[in-house]
């Protein structure tokens, strides 16, 4: 017998259709959706080993301000061949922002290979509490990580505090995160195992093993001789710093790390740590990217440190705006401002601003109701909003900042401690 | 229709309602009722102004954007109320300056150069003058620049020297653009005024003095 098929068909597709106006005004209200591709040549250097090849890392992340789910994964050629060295899945929920504080739930997993015999696949999950007040932003969190197929033998505790703060066009941020975990040292191999906990917590007067050395040739995947092997705990504390600036076809990020921690757990080439980036914008969607600098190793994860280099292009696409960071923005940030006849009683208000991650408008056309502008770029920001000719009032804010009289227009005082400008549109 | 046929087509008249709801919702954001955002003594005082206004012939679009702009800025209840009444008042003025054949928008613009401290006596000079030509964009343009720091009486002697000499819209509104380019560069924003205007093409035969009020200062022409 056949089933009638139609209505359900018919009433999905007529669901469909009425969602999707709304799908697309509440992603012009809240979310963003930005992709990326990098490719060029990368160079990594890790103990004996240097690699050379042609990379592509694409990446998609998609946020509203309740949740964030990003994915990437870079593909390196190599002999003729694509091999896949990293991939990974991310997401965030964020509950509302209460008083400036935000609680966030994160969770991930991803895999990375840095050759055919080190590879290393983890998962993540955490929570933190994220305080944000116009330039600056606190946060204290903690999570746990499980590595599979590596050094540690147990769940990794993490623990971490970051502040970040925004001048002008330029953002700090400094963190501090502590890992602690158990894993199985050999010390007569002079290598860490992975598997059974049955091997036993390793003597206090015990002699101290070497530095784990993570070099592919030094990391055993089968348990050592059960009379040399112990399970050892370990915590390292990492203390990171970032500065990111960006001025109008430039971005440029600074970051450097210093480890802390029990010199079996932390190799000479990881206690110190420091890499730059620099992305020129050709256009709106195209940069060229250069970056390079090194990285520490993962105990955890049986990941030596490395150095790498890397020269490429970047295309970037945000097809919707991205979403909200409550950060003050100086006006001198808007290099245009323009408003153009778009249709009867319609105006296209296109703005640039660089760096900034929203930027709202509100005045009398919207009963003061305030709208967010499109991203259609890196700095260039759009909308479409009704508005007859006239004189109209209207503000502009950015980041979620004070609001201001857009540049480029007449202004006045607006009776409320700030400026509104006026426009008037002409027939 | 099996059951599953039914649950998708309840799920899909759910959703469908939803959808709805929601797109009404946020393909409209002009309230039905945008005064409710006040507290309930702001917005009776906010109306009681609105009533005078239509009682006075006076457009009530700029009283009622004035309470909305004042609660979206989070002012409080007392000062959007004292900025209400400002306006009403300085529409007011307004029209008697302007006269009652001001439009809308001359008025609007009027009001905001009033609140920066340009006299009616200088609207009326303008309106005096102005026969068939809308003097929205030089009083928008007369108020910015006394935000902006020019001296109330350079920049209304010179507004009205141009609009005598003819300049139109487009005249004020670059002048405009070069005065706040000269003041961001650090000049000094009633030197940088004077300078600008200098730069303004004649349109035309002056238009007749006014035949009473302040005479206009006068500026160097080049």
């Amino acid at each position: 017998m056949n089933r009638p098929k139609l209505p359900a068909t018919a009433a999905f597709a007529v669901t469909l259709a009425l969602l999707l106006p709304e799908q697309r005004a509440e992603a012009q209200n809240a979310s963003e959706l930005e992709t990326r591709l990098e490719a060029g040549g990368a160079l990594v250097s890790h103990a004996a080993t240097a690699l050379g090849a042609l990379a592509v890392a694409p990446s998609i992340r998609y946020a509203t301000r309740r949740f964030a789910v990003k994915a990437s994964g870079s593909a390196w050629r190599l002999d003729d061949s694509w091999s896949l060295r990293d991939a990974g899945g991310a997401v965030e929920v964020y509950s509302p922002l209460v008083y400036g504080l935000r609680a966030e739930m994160l969770a991930s997993a991803n895999r990375t290979a840095f050759d055919a015999a080190l590879q290393s696949d983890q998962v993540d999950a955490g929570g933190r509490i994220h305080y944000m007040h116009q330039r600056l932003g606190v946060w204290l969190g903690s999570g746990v990580s499980r590595p599979l197929r590596v050094a540690a033998v147990s769940n990794v505790n993490i623990s971490s505090g970051g502040v970040w703060s925004r001048f002008g066009a330029t953002t700090v941020k400094g963190t501090v995160t502590s890992f602690f975990f158990t894993k199985v040292v050999d010390t007569l191999n002079n290598g860490t195992t992975n598997g059974a906990t049955s091997v036993p917590v390793c003597a206090a007067d015990r002699p101290a093993a070497v530095p784990v050395d993570f070099s592919a040739s030094n990391v055993s995947h089968s348990l050592g001789s059960a009379s040399s092997a112990c399970r050892r705990e370990s915590r390292v504390t990492d203390f990171e710093g970032s500065v990111h600036w960006q001025h109008r076809l430039v971005e440029v990020t600074v970051a450097g790390g210093q480890r802390f921690g029990d010199r079996l757990d932390v190799t000479a080439d990881s206690r110190q740590w420091a890499s730059a980036r620099t992305a020129i914008w050709l256009t709106n969607q195209l940069a060229a990217v250069a970056a390079g600098g090194s990285e520490p190793a993962q105990p955890t994860r049986g990941l030596p440190a490395r150095k790498y280099g890397a020269l490429g292009l970047m295309l970037a696409y945000w097809p919707i705006p991205r979403g909200t960071v409550p950060v003050a923005t100086p006006a001198s940030l808007v290099k245009s401002f323009e408003l153009r006849p778009a249709g009867i009683a319609l105006q296209r208000i296109t703005a640039r601003i660089g760096g900034v991650e929203t930027v709202e408008i509100m005045g009398d056309f919207t009963d003061w109701a305030p709208i967010p502008l499109v991203r259609r770029g890196r700095d260039l920001w759009e909308l479409l909003v009704p508005m007859s000719t006239g004189v109209h009032q209207i503000n502009m804010r950015i980041d979620g900042g004070d609001w201001i009289a857009p540049p480029g227009v007449p202004a006045i005082r607006d009776g409320f401690n700030g400026e509104v400008g006026v426009l008037v549109i002409r027939p | 229709m099996t059951g599953i046929s039914r649950l998708g087509l309840a799920a899909a008249s759910v959703l469908t309602l939803a959808a709805v709801a929601g797109a009404q919702d946020s393909s409209r954001p002009r309230d039905t009722d945008p005064l409710s955002r006040l507290d309930q003594q702001s917005r009776y005082a906010v109306e009681m102004l609105l009533d005078s206004a239509r009682l006075a012939g006076l457009p009530t679009n700029p009283l009622e954007s004035k309470a909305l702009e004042g609660v979206s800025k989070r002012a409080s209840g007392r000062l959007i109320v004292m900025r209400v009444r400002e306006t009403y008042r300085t529409l007011k003025e307004a029209r008697t300056a302007l006269g009652s054949t001001a439009t809308q928008d001359e008025l609007a613009a009027g009001a905001g150069a009033l609140r920066v401290g340009i006299t009616q006596a200088e609207l009326s000079q303008l309106a005096r003058t102005r026969k068939d030509k809308q003097l929205t964009v030089p009083l928008v343009v007369l108020s910015d620049l006394v935000t902006r720091g020019v001296p109330r009486d350079t920049a209304s002697s010179t507004i009205f020297q141009l609009w005598q000499r003819g300049a139109a819209d487009d005249d004020f509104l670059g002048l405009w653009r070069g005065v706040e380019r000269d003041i961001v560069s650090g000049t000094d924003p009633g030197v940088a005024l004077l300078n600008r205007a200098r730069e303004v093409p004649s349109r035309g035969p002056p238009a007749a003095a006014p035949a009473s009020g302040r005479p206009p200062e006068t500026s160097e022409r080049p």
